[in-house]
């Protein structure tokens, strides 16, 4: 958690760079998936282009030139089963909760209450991966704050 | 006369003391007034006490919904209620541990009735009685929607728990509608 107000573009940035990661990482993830689980995976792709034009926009509009996507993303573990895949959505989406919170950092109102529904977003679908909630999406490496 | 009472004595008499010598406290401290009466809470520490109010309530909402004599849950939604029992108790926890009330004031008596947006605690999701998985549902969706709306004006420290919070709640309100 931060004590002071996060500047919105740096907040939006790493947001978007999170966007990129969750639109590399879909790509691994629906290779290994199929039926339901792989057309989940596919909408919830389409949802990260989405969500990463709407920030690049809003980047934009600030003056700055938008964080591009990497060539190539390292993967936390290896990918090679469909539990594998399920796992590294989960920690894809994890990724960008944590980035949301950045934004609620802010100081403009509308900017957290953005930062507050892209969480609520990525939280729901790490549960549809993981299949279970967690105390305190978000936050690094634990569901609890202590 | 013991030490102790001799200093409540002399706090006692200090405002006629000055007084009589016709000074103002004010004139002799550069800060706040300190016998101008307990200080205001700053507003994120009555949304705050406002938030640990709603989640108390909810937290008291699952265990009447666990406890129901003829509906009590059993088995896998019994085991899921518990699941999402025990993380509102996580976050009842941190709440409080954000919360300091300087010395001297008050915490508010009511805080849902000072805090900006507690719709939810007069709605029907959150009324008293015993209730329904269902009603623990829109009372998790609400409560997720009015910490969005609390977290706007405070503190980013607060503001990041808050949203956390509600992203935590839309997500038990998603495992409750499956259940």
């Amino acid at each position: 958690m931060t004590g002071t107000p996060v500047p919105p573009v740096s907040a939006l940035q790493r947001t978007l760079a999170a966007e990129h990661a969750a639109i590399y990482g879909y790509g691994v993830v629906g290779a290994h998936l199929s039926g339901s689980a792989k057309t989940t995976a596919a909408q919830y792709w389409t949802g990260h282009r989405q969500t990463r034009d709407t920030l690049t926009a809003m980047i934009t509009a600030r003056g700055v030139s938008p964080v591009a996507a990497l060539a190539y993303y390292d993967l936390p573990f290896p990918v090679t089963s469909t539990d594998a895949a399920t796992a590294l959505a989960a920690h894809l989406e994890d990724g960008v909760t944590a980035a949301y919170l950045g934004v609620v950092a802010v100081e403009d109102p509308r900017l957290r209450t953005f930062g507050a529904l892209g969480m609520q977003a990525a939280a729901e679908r790490a549960v549809y991966w993981r299949g279970t909630t967690l105390a305190f999406p978000g936050w690094p490496g634990t569901a609890t704050l202590g | 006369m013991p030490r102790r009472r001799l200093l409540t004595a002399s706090a006692a008499a200090l405002p006629l003391v000055l007084a009589t010598a016709g000074c103002h406290s004010a004139d002799l401290f550069a800060g706040p007034d300190p016998l101008g009466g307990r200080p205001p809470l700053a507003p994120g520490t009555v949304v705050l006490e406002a938030v640990i109010a709603a989640e108390t309530r909810l937290i008291s909402r699952y265990k009447s919904v666990m406890s129901g004599t003829s509906t009590a849950p059993s088995g896998h939604q019994a085991s899921v209620l518990e699941s999402l029992l025990a993380q509102h108790e996580q976050h009842l926890a941190q709440l409080r541990s954000m919360l300091v009330v300087p010395p001297g004031a008050q915490a508010s008596e009511s805080p849902s009735a000072t805090a900006s947006p507690s719709p939810a605690a007069s709605s029907p999701a959150r009324a008293a009685g015993p209730g329904s998985v269902a009603q623990l549902r829109a009372a998790e969706r609400e409560s997720a929607a009015t910490l969005v709306r609390q977290l706007r004006d405070v503190e980013p420290a607060l503001a990041q728990l808050f949203a956390s919070i509600a992203a935590s709640d839309a997500t038990h309100a998603t495992v409750l509608a499956a259940l």
